[in-house]
């Protein structure tokens, strides 16, 4: 067998092999999408049923059922009701402005000082009393640990003192802590997979240690921060527990609501489905605007 | 006096002067019968008039009120408001309401309601809306921090210990008393409920008790009435009377067919999970007629120990009753709470009976979640053959009914926070008025609201039937009610602080139970027993008591 | 925090400093941290005085307070500049969150744990009663709880299998694949919708034995009556999957970060070297992303410990508590049966659990990692 013929055998096999490889990736690819998608299209379409619908578990709209604007003008947003005053439709988007700025505010200030603080942990060693770095980390990671109900009444005892009850600044704060803890332990790996020996060229070029930071680590570390922000955005949006307690009129969010439509009146599938779309639709469009600085190199290969 | 009934009289041969006198002297009469307030001075043929039209807002089968439509009946049901507040009056006044948004009802319909009254009197409501599964651990959660930070509250009776026992609530006005007219309360929500050391605190805006549903067509079915024969069925086939015929019916009707849907017939649906306590009621529903003797008061404790009754014979029996057709059940039935029973299995047709609140009775006929509309019956809860005597230990054997009066509804009560400014209290009273107002609570009781009918005045047929309902339907229907309201040996929720910690605890060995991990049943209600005793404990055994016995009007 | 903790050892990531601080500087630092602190405790102690009604003036609440405390950490830190220059420069990185975290959590934590320590039924009109330990005996034989650990060990394991999941769609997305973007945020999409929802939506009408999509899929492949709660073991399972499915997407951004933050040419080299993908994978791509894994891993069974809200609304711990997770336990405790006390004991105790187990985990993972690298 001439040397020709074997690349040529082992071309062709390498080839199928790249064929089945790309048949199985896609594959793969397909069967998850549908997997996540078919509980949403199953929400979304549910927004748009009546209730025999919903019970007898159809799926295809015209087909199956005709398509019903009763979920959403429960909530004064369809298209007979969107120009009338309703209570509803209010109340909703008011929840809605409140989830923006709470769990905005929150995910923004968590990554701020979250990042520096991953950054002091991974880059210098600290010592406050017997705390370490290691043991620094931990300290934020354990404000994770405890079940969030039996801090209902520390935390109401707490704001009511200072005079946090119903605000929104009260939520921002207590959701930056609780997502703190993500922030710091993911920005914590993405700073020490950058190389060291970047920030010391940049030292002996005459950057502060804050100047280094900014300019050479921070556009390298993006897609990490940007990961660790769509995480905390939704953790906050999605906040239920403490939301119900600690707000009442001014500050109150969407997830209490959402979880209103059931009750002893049985629920009300099409009001659930239609506020459910309605809140991971801005979710869903964060996603789809942040997703390309989820891809790395934009600045990385120009420093080196 | 309307124009057209005094044209009437006049063509009648009165004259124009004794008309006169005639008003007159109805105007006086009323003004020294106690009740002397604007509302109320209005003709009967008025008032008459003003409920047959709020009955068309927006008119039965005209799909579900809106907004606009809850704004335009309390703007028309304000007359009680006008008669006692000026215009503007709590102009400056700024009252928060805690309540339930439950599917977007309650609290929103409120606010409908007291917009025109927001208008009228100048005051500004904030609203705080909570879900059901929050609001009881919201409402001890803030009492025990000191962060009651609401005036006027929506509140279920069970919760009276917890308020009004810590003088947490306002006394009602007597103003209010006249202007809600206490007295067309039907029997059991009078006092003692409501009220606290002799004092009134609630305006009630819901009554609650369970009902037994059933499926007419099952009944009417002659296969079914022949096989039951055949089998050597124990009387006709027909809708039971007691549970040992429910338990009889479940069985029989394991693998027969339903004539509706064509699917797996089932008897009766048991709610086998949990339901942040409110499962409960379900098993009370079974118990209480063996468990509530006609002699006794007491059926769920011993009145002057406190000691449990849950795993006495009589609940033992219930509980035994649940498990013994628990094969006849829907698959995941282990899994299905009372709302799933009710809504997804009862009224999309799956099941032959059910035990509900009132309201599975307007939902069967107007709610689109029901297919069974046409074929569904009422009656009061099915009773026993036998009754347990706890004062001698043995089993009485007479036929005895107890139908469950579980929740005993939402009322609205005000806070004493008020209690230190005159005119933030009237304005929270005369708030809370409007709401329990007995022509705005007829509106209430026929349109979807998340309440039902609680006043002997809501009992009236013809005003029913004239507004666009059947009236045989409407007869089984609020019949069922009423004679369960006006039983003499009701079963009354006891209204003692915790209430739904007992349920709720008990809700957790009953899985147990149901799922098998007991030896016996007797067992497992000893643990019931056991985990009450120590809540008990735990709140003060003889504080407990004392409010029991108040509680139970002893 | 006294000024003596903030002393820095020498810095190690980056070159040591040899700042020169003259002592002037040194003096104007220490002075104006003291005369911040001096402001702080003067500001409480004025406050708790009037709290407690000993003096008749003071703020309506502790508000101002926050911003008291803010100043003095913005003096701590310009402090820590003064005085230490290039060190103090670096402390500055870590002291807000740390400043922050602390100002949040000593109240709640020392708040809860007199809260364990006490017998405490909202419903109760004598209100909270100290009784020491009881509730702690009391939560060790506590059948209910130990059933819920139980559960929860089960619970935890099931993460493996999220993370080998996770892992594969991260490296799917991370290959060189068409439409890349439509994948991204499609296999986002389950994180984002709330857990409510998720419960309703999936659990109780997706899952419905009767009509349910899934369940009429199981007819299909020919389970005969499908039913998801019932038993035991499929209740969990069932529970496991809807949980995975909701978080899975958690692990999967963490470990596409990783993957993109991975020098490519290390990745390039292997391929050059020969290695087929299989061989690349484990002795190039796994290794490195060892201390991402772990993060990813440890983040994950945190929020898995919390695991609640499906449980609620779904089986509520049912069949018989098969389903019960600690929180779940703990929520019933907690806000149905108002039992604070008791329910803040298993909290803590719990707390303590997680702590130890954590811990080991971090430092079973950490020599794990050394001997792989």
């Amino acid at each position: 067998m001439s040397a020709i013929e074997e690349r040529e055998v082992i071309g062709a096999q390498s080839r199928t092999a790249f064929v089945a490889g790309r048949v199985f990736i896609y594959a793969a690819l397909f069967l998850w999408a549908f997997v996540c998608l078919f509980p949403l299209y199953w929400t979304v379409t549910t927004s748009f049923k009546t209730a025999p619908n919903v019970m007898q578990g159809h799926i295809v709209p015209w087909l199956q059922f005709s398509p019903d604007w009763r979920g959403w003008r429960s909530l004064g947003l369809s298209p007979d009701t969107i120009f009338q005053t309703s209570t509803v439709r209010e109340e909703f988007l008011k929840r809605f402005f409140n989830s923006v700025i709470a769990s905005v505010g929150a995910s923004a200030l968590a990554i701020v000082i979250g990042s520096l603080a991953a950054y002091g942990l991974t880059r210098f060693r600290y010592r406050f009393f017997w705390f370490r770095n290691e043991d620094i980390s931990f300290f934020f990671l354990s404000q994770l640990i405890l079940p969030p109900v039996v801090l209902a009444l520390p935390f109401l005892v707490l704001y009511k003192e200072f005079g946090l009850l119903d605000t929104r600044i009260g939520l921002i704060l207590l959701y930056t802590l609780m997502v703190l803890p993500i922030v710091i332990w993911i920005m914590r790996d993405q700073f020490n997979s950058i190389p060291v020996e970047l920030e010391e060229a940049a030292l002996v070029d005459g950057l502060s240690v804050w100047g280094a930071f900014f300019r050479i680590v921070l556009p390298i570390a993006l897609p990490g921060m940007v990961a660790a922000f769509i995480l905390a955005l939704v953790l906050c949006w999605n906040e239920y527990f403490f939301a119900a307690l600690l707000t009442s009129t001014d500050a109150k969010t969407l997830p209490v609501m959402l979880a209103s439509q059931t009750g002893s009146q049985g629920i009300n599938w099409w009001a659930m489905a239609a506020l459910a779309t309605a809140a991971i639709t801005p979710l869903a469009v964060i996603g789809i605007v942040l997703e390309r600085y989820l891809i790395k190199g934009m600045t990385a290969g120009a420093v080196k | 006096m309307k124009v057209a009934i005094y044209n009437q009289l006049v063509r009648a041969g009165a004259t124009r002067r004794e008309v006169l006198r005639g008003a007159a002297s109805v105007a006086a009469l009323a003004a020294t019968s106690g009740m002397g307030l604007g509302a109320l001075t209005r003709s009967a043929a008025a008032q008459a008039d003003l409920r047959a039209q709020i009955l068309q807002i927006p008119g039965v089968g005209k799909g579900s009120p809106t907004d606009a439509d809850w704004q335009k009946v309390g703007e028309l049901c304000l007359a009680g408001t006008k008669s006692n507040v000026q215009q503007g009056e709590f102009a400056g006044v700024e009252l928060t309401f805690m309540g339930l948004n439950n599917q977007n009802l309650h609290n929103f319909l409120f606010r409908g309601f007291l917009k025109p009254w927001e208008a009228y009197t100048g005051a500004k409501i904030n609203w705080i809306d909570l879900a059901q599964a929050d609001y009881n651990a919201r409402l001890q959660q803030s009492i025990a921090t000191g962060t009651v930070d609401f005036d006027v509250i929506e509140m279920g009776a069970p919760f009276e210990g917890d308020v009004c026992g810590k003088g947490l609530a306002s006394e009602m006005p007597d103003w209010v008393k006249q202007l809600i007219d206490m007295d067309d309360y039907v029997t059991y929500l009078k006092e003692p409920v409501g009220t606290w050391d002799g004092k009134t605190y609630r305006i009630s805006i819901d009554g609650d008790c369970h009902t037994f549903a059933y499926r007419k067509d099952y009944y009417e079915n002659a296969e079914f009435a022949a096989a039951w024969k055949d089998g050597g069925g124990e009387g006709e086939w027909a809708p039971p009377k007691t549970w040992a015929q429910v338990q009889a019916h479940s069985k029989f009707l394991k693998g027969k067919k339903d004539p509706l849907t064509g699917l797996d017939a089932h008897g009766f649906l048991d709610p086998l999970k949990g339901w942040g306590g409110f499962g409960f009621y379900f098993l009370e529903d079974r118990a209480a007629p063996y468990a509530k003797h006609p002699d006794d008061k007491a059926w769920l404790f011993d009145a002057d120990t406190m000691k449990p009754r849950v795993n006495n014979p009589a609940f033992v029996k219930a509980i035994q009753d649940v498990m013994d057709i628990m094969d006849t059940q829907p698959a995941d039935q282990i899994n299905a709470d009372p709302g799933t029973t009710a809504f997804q299995q009862f009224l999309a047709g799956t099941g032959g009976m059910l035990t509900w609140w009132g309201d599975v009775g307007s939902m069967a006929r107007t709610s689109d979640t029901s297919v069974v509309g046409d074929v569904v019956g009422f009656s009061i809860l099915p009773g026993a053959d036998e009754v347990y005597n706890s004062k001698t230990g043995a089993w009485d054997k007479t036929f005895n009914e107890a139908p469950n009066m579980a929740y005993i509804g939402w009322g609205v009560y005000v806070m004493s926070r008020v209690d230190s400014d005159e005119k933030r209290k009237k304005a929270a009273w005369s708030a809370a008025a409007h709401l329990g107002g007995k022509d705005l609570s007829l509106w209430m009781a026929a349109y979807p609201s998340g309440f039902q009918p609680y006043r002997n005045s809501h009992f009236d047929y013809a005003e029913w039937e004239q507004a666009g309902y059947d009236r045989a339907y409407i007869e089984d229907y609020l019949g069922s009610n009423a004679d369960s309201y006006n039983h003499p040996n009701a079963a009354i929720e006891p209204r003692i602080p915790g209430i739904f910690q007992y349920y709720s605890v008990a809700e957790d060995e009953l899985a147990k139970i149901y799922a098998g991990q007991y030896k016996s049943v007797q067992e497992g209600a000893d643990a019931i027993a056991a985990a009450w005793e120590k809540i008990t404990d735990q709140i003060g055994r003889d504080n407990q008591v004392k409010l029991y016995k108040a509680s139970l009007g002893m | 925090m006294s000024e003596q903790a903030q002393a820095a050892a020498p810095p190690s990531g980056l070159g040591a400093s040899f700042d020169f601080i003259p002592e002037r500087r040194r003096r104007s630092g220490r002075l104006l941290v003291a005369a911040a602190s001096l402001g702080l405790a003067g500001a409480i102690v004025f406050q708790f005085l009037h709290a407690t009604g000993r003096i008749p003036y003071g703020f309506s609440n502790w508000q101002p307070l926050i911003y008291v405390y803010i100043a003095w950490g913005v003096a701590l830190g310009a402090g820590q500049v003064l005085m230490r220059g290039e060190d103090g420069h670096r402390a500055l990185f870590v002291l807000p969150a740390v400043l922050f975290t602390l100002a949040l959590v000593v109240f709640p934590t020392l708040f809860g744990f007199y809260i364990a320590m006490s017998d405490w039924n909202l419903s109760s009109l004598t209100g909270q009663k100290f009784n020491g330990l009881d509730n702690f005996w009391q939560a060790l034989a506590d059948p209910f709880y130990r059933n819920a650990l139980a559960n929860m060990v089960l619970y935890v394991l099931a993460v493996l299998v999220e993370y080998v999941v996770a892992f594969a769609l991260a490296l799917l997305l991370n290959a060189q694949i068409r439409a890349r973007k439509f994948f991204r945020v499609v296999f986002l999409l389950p994180l984002m919708l709330s857990p409510v929802a998720v419960s309703w939506m999936v659990g109780k009408s997706l899952m419905e034995n009767r009509y349910g999509p899934i369940a009429s899929f199981a007819r299909w492949l020919g389970w005969d009556n499908p039913a998801f709660f019932t038993s035991p073991w499929i209740a969990k399972l069932s529970i496991m999957a809807m949980d995975a499915w909701t978080f899975i997407p958690f692990m999967m951004i963490m470990l596409l970060a990783g993957l993109q933050a991975m020098p490519r040419d290390v990745v390039e080299a292997a391929k050059v070297d020969g290695a087929t993908p299989w061989q690349g994978f484990w002795q190039v791509t796994f290794p490195l992303m060892l201390p991402v894994s772990v993060t990813a891993i440890v983040l994950r069974i945190i929020f898995k410990l919390k695991l609640a809200d499906i449980i609620i609304t779904v089986t509520l711990g049912g069949p018989g508590g098969a389903t019960d997770s600690v929180s779940s336990f703990i929520y019933r405790e907690y806000r149905d049966r108002s039992n604070v006390g008791y329910g803040t004991m298993l909290a803590m105790i719990y707390l303590v659990l997680i702590v130890v187990f954590v811990t080991l985990l971090l430092k079973l993972a950490k020599r794990f990692v050394r001997s792989v690298t």
